[in-house]
């Protein structure tokens, strides 16, 4: 019982945490109604100013830094963090999230997405990717209750952060421009009648959220050290939270989120049990907001207030494609050459690019054509590349069998993955989906009864004797398994064309458009969800499987979320709604060859991820219909300028009516 | 009366404390076209948005004599029950010709293995054309839904809830966005799908168009079912001229 009651109260200083991040996310959401992906990344920066100060004294900005002779005292390097977190979330709110508030939700979670990858990637390449300690401003000591010693620390924190909660609930609830910020969230023009620019108000809510967040991370992390990825993903559960409270309620936020804490300490208590189950001892902390939300989901799913629940995701416009022969045979020897007049890194950049095309056409068959925000790409992909190690090594399944069977894998998971989408969409299909992944990913990939810490081994594929592996001797990317990609990635293609232009694209789009009218037109909209989650998860998962091959092995760190998410940010940043976009997200792509330029050309290999986060950004802002849509709406354009003031059309029907391009 | 048609008895829908359907019971016979009037806010698109299945409901519907009241919409749509919106709602994004084509063609996994594997090369028209031809829009099919005037629009919402083939039409003001003129041709159409076979619900507030076309009118008011008879009784019944017709009975938008 002792170390029981120990345990509940060392959770709270993770519960603390959940109450700093949920109470932001609320505050925001009530102010903007954009669900802010990025808040545990945005909490996580003036964290590490504060800890990098007093490990070394050093100042650290995005750009540049200012070393003291001395280290600040720890008071003073608190503020600094304060501070940072205060200009942060101003210039996020004016930056990002201002120009995106009338934006369609696809766009604000791409935005948030990206601003997460973004921040993300910036500390790696600031403070570091590996574990850094936190000094803590709160003394150590402890208090016997009941015979037990319990750490005075973890108390503290969490009354500080439910006082810091109760000011945000109280500001609400009591001052006018907490009223006015309640009433935006439902009608902007209320806020306006009552003298406040709504504006104004988010950025206040922005801020205070961000300053909120940090101050949460810079108490808790001295318990732990702060990490780029741990911190940034703690974002999961605090959704976990926010949904739990109806994105209302913040004193329902506070009791679950030191619930939550008390709960995933006391979990970790559990596993070390002789008793306990072996291979649940990991990652069950993760499957436990995942299982959260799911429940909630489904039990109040339709009444969840939502700004965007009204509004169907409006997205670009998507041509349908035809398939034409001269295009496509001119793609092929494209990339045959492409693959023939390269070798070593070069090729293997290649080869990667089309792998990650292939990703990108899940998120086309699914986001483009669907309409559905799934964040668990990579988690489809990783499940099949470790079916197919399993499949391989363990089982002996000849190749291009292996390959299926271990891609209906991803399906079959896809599909559970598309019953949440069943009742709803938009953000909150986001936020289950990213704790399906995450979950996916801690409880399964990372867990060694299932997938052995030395390395999931993948067996060469052969054909007909033909041997398709990708190494032999020095030779890192030979031909044979390059052209295999390429025939495979062509074949998907091919089934994608057909299938789009087909009758289930077109159910597609119009699931996409309206889906009470799609239902009164006859149209099953549940059954469509899951022929799309199946056909994008199938399409993953041969990716993975192929990102398997390429390797030889898998590990639990070649499908990490951010990778997945990675890749939503240069499918959208390509374009989302055509195979010319998923094209440019695979040159883009994570590996690819811009990559591969970026590194062996210009040496910039490690800002890679940044530069994404931040064309991501700039995309979802500027141009939603992505590189290829642009591209295809300039040429459109200047065909029309040619067709005009060329020679009067004799047998050409007259062009189209000038449009607009689609803005979302 | 027969079997086949619609037929609702006690259709009672609540919102929260709101009776918005008082138990309705409305009979559309094959070939015949049903008036559905009432000011705004008495429960007609409540009405439809219940027999389709977009809104719970007590009581029963039936369907060609089969219960229906516990089919999911797009089911009921299948069973040949077929409705258009107040607000139109086409697929905003598609032209005119694929917005016929999703209700002609709802997809499935069926339909998915024939996409890959068998693709319907060429993309029959017939479909489409004759259900646009109805509506007198032949010349549309290629132009994106969201590009044509409302009226327009609730015409393609008329053709896209003929082109599954359908046993009863719902028509939510179709003509709302036409001018008198067209309105009187559309009268024509209404009347013409009817000859054809389907049984058809309408709702429009001009009374000339529901008085002239209809075989039987039903007056709701406050979700009640004030008055059921024929566009002659209708005219003369004192509790219908005093509820609605109050107004010259050529008053058309509330
Ligand atoms: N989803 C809903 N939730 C709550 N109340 C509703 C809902 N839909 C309609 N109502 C209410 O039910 C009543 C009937 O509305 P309905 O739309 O059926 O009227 P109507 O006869 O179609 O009116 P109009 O001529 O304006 O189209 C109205 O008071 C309306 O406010
Ligand atoms: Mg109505």
């Amino acid at each position: 019982m002792g170390t029981f009651l120990q345990f509940v109260v060392l959770g709270l200083g993770l519960g603390s945490i959940y109450i700093g991040l949920g109470t932001g996310l609320l505050l925001v959401h009530r102010a903007t109604g954009i669900i802010n992906f990025a808040q545990g990344a945005m909490a996580m920066w003036g964290a590490y100013v504060f800890a990098q100060l007093r490990v070394d004294g050093t100042l650290v900005f995005p750009i540049g830094s200012i070393e003291f002779a001395r280290r600040p005292p720890i008071e003073v390097a608190a503020l600094i963090g304060i501070l940072t977190a205060f200009v942060l979330g101003l210039v996020v709110h004016y930056l990002v999230f201002r120009p995106v508030r009338h934006a369609p939700v696809l766009a604000q979670v791409v935005v948030s997405v990206a601003v997460m990858i973004t921040i993300q990637a910036l500390v790696v390449l600031r403070f570091g990717p590996n574990n850094i300690d936190v000094a803590s401003i709160l003394p150590e000591g402890s208090i016997s209750v009941l015979g037990t010693d319990l750490p005075t620390r973890e108390i503290i924190m969490a009354a500080i952060m439910v006082v810091l909660a109760a000011a945000v609930w109280a500001y609400l609830r009591f001052t006018r421009a907490g009223v006015a910020t309640r009433a935006a969230s439902e009608n902007e023009r209320a806020a306006v009648l009552m003298g406040f620019s709504p504006d104004r108000l988010a950025a206040v809510a922005q801020v205070v959220a961000v300053v909120l967040g940090t101050i949460s991370v810079m108490l808790g992390s001295s318990l732990t050290g702060l990490n780029p990825d741990n911190y940034t993903l703690l974002v999961v559960p605090a959704l976990a939270v926010l949904l739990v409270a109806r994105m209302e309620s913040i004193a329902v936020v506070v009791v679950a989120a030191l619930l939550l804490g008390a709960f995933q300490s006391v979990i970790g208590l559990l596993v070390t049990k002789s008793w306990w189950p072996v291979w649940a001892q990991s990652g069950l902390d993760q499957v436990i907001p995942f299982a959260v939300v799911m429940v909630i989901l489904f039990v109040q799913g339709k009444r969840l207030p939502s700004r965007g629940s009204l509004q169907t995701i409006r997205l670009p416009d998507v041509s349908i494609p035809k398939l034409k022969p001269v295009p496509a045979v001119i793609l092929l020897v494209l990339g045959v050459a492409a693959l023939s007049f390269t070798q070593g890194t070069w090729r293997f950049g290649v080869t990667t690019s089309i792998i990650v095309m292939l990703l990108a056409l899940s998120y086309v068959v699914l986001t483009g054509y669907l309409g559905q925000i799934s964040l668990a790409q990579g988690a489809f992909a990783g499940a099949a590349g470790f079916a197919l190690s399993k499949m391989t090594s363990a089982w002996g399944v000849p190749f291009p069998l292996s390959l299926i069977l271990s891609a209906l894998v991803a399906t079959a998971l896809g599909m559970l993955v598309a019953l949440p989408a069943f009742r709803i969409r938009g953000a909150q299909l986001a936020i289950i989906t990213i704790a399906a992944a995450l979950a996916i990913e801690r409880f399964v990939f990372n867990n060694y009864t299932l997938s052995p810490p030395e390395g999931n081994p993948i067996a060469d594929a052969t054909l007909f004797g033909l041997n398709l592996g990708v190494r032999e001797g020095r030779d890192l990317a030979r031909i044979s398994f390059s052209v295999m990609v390429l025939v495979i990635a062509a074949i998907l293609v091919w089934v994608f064309i057909r299938v789009a232009s087909g009758d289930t694209g077109r159910t597609f789009l119009a699931v996409r458009a309206n889906e009470r009218a799609a239902a009164s037109s006859g149209i099953d909209v549940r059954k469509t969800k899951l022929i799309g989650f199946a056909i994008s998860a199938f399409i993953a998962g041969i990716a993975g499987c192929l990102i398997g091959f390429s390797r030889g092995q898998l590990s639990a760190e070649s499908f990490t979320v951010f990778a997945g998410l990675q890749v939503l940010a240069v499918a959208y940043l390509g374009g989302i709604t055509s195979v010319g976009g998923a094209i440019v997200a695979g040159v883009l792509g994570p590996l690819g060859i811009v990559y591969t330029l970026l590194r062996g050309v210009f040496d910039l290999g490690e800002y890679y991820a940044l530069i994404s986060g931040l064309g991501l950004i700039i995309t979802a802002i500027l141009n939603p219909v992505g590189i290829a849509g642009a591209t295809r709406e300039q040429v459109a354009w200047v065909r029309r300028r040619l067709s005009r003031s060329g020679p009067p059309p004799s047998t050409v029907p007259d062009a189209p009516a000038p449009k607009e391009p689609s803005r979302v | 009366m027969s079997d086949k048609g619609l037929h609702t008895k006690g259709l009672t829908v609540r919102y929260g404390g709101l009776v918005a359907n008082d138990s309705v019971t409305i009979d559309v016979d094959p070939g015949t076209v049903v008036g559905l009037i009432g000011p705004n806010g008495a429960g007609k698109t409540t009405f439809v948005d219940a027999v389709t299945g977009f809104t719970a409901s007590a009581g029963e519907i039936l369907l060609d004599g089969t219960r229906i009241d516990a089919l999911p919409p797009h089911e009921r749509r299948t069973a040949g029950l077929s409705r258009t919106w107040q607000s139109g709602e086409l697929f905003g994004n598609l032209s005119v010709a694929e917005n016929l084509l999703v209700a002609a063609r709802a997809g499935g996994w069926r339909t998915l293995v024939r996409d890959i594997f068998v693709p319907r090369r060429k993309v029959s028209d017939d479909v489409v054309s004759r259900a646009l031809e109805v509506v007198g829009l032949a010349d549309v099919a290629d132009t994106l839904a969201r590009d044509l005037t409302l009226g327009q629009q609730k015409l393609v919402g008329v053709a896209r809830a003929l082109a599954g083939g359908a046993e009863v039409l719902l028509l939510d003001e179709p003509a709302a966005g036409l001018d008198s003129m067209e309105s009187r041709a559309f009268a024509a159409r209404v009347r013409s799908i009817a000859d054809s076979g389907p049984g058809i619900l309408l709702i429009d507030h001009d009374m000339s168009l529901v008085l002239g076309v209809c075989d039987v009118v039903t007056v709701l008011e406050f979700g009640k079912q004030i008055f059921t008879g024929t566009p002659a009784e209708a005219r003369t019944d004192p509790t219908v001229v005093a509820a609605y017709l109050g107004a010259p009975v050529e008053a058309s938008h509330a």
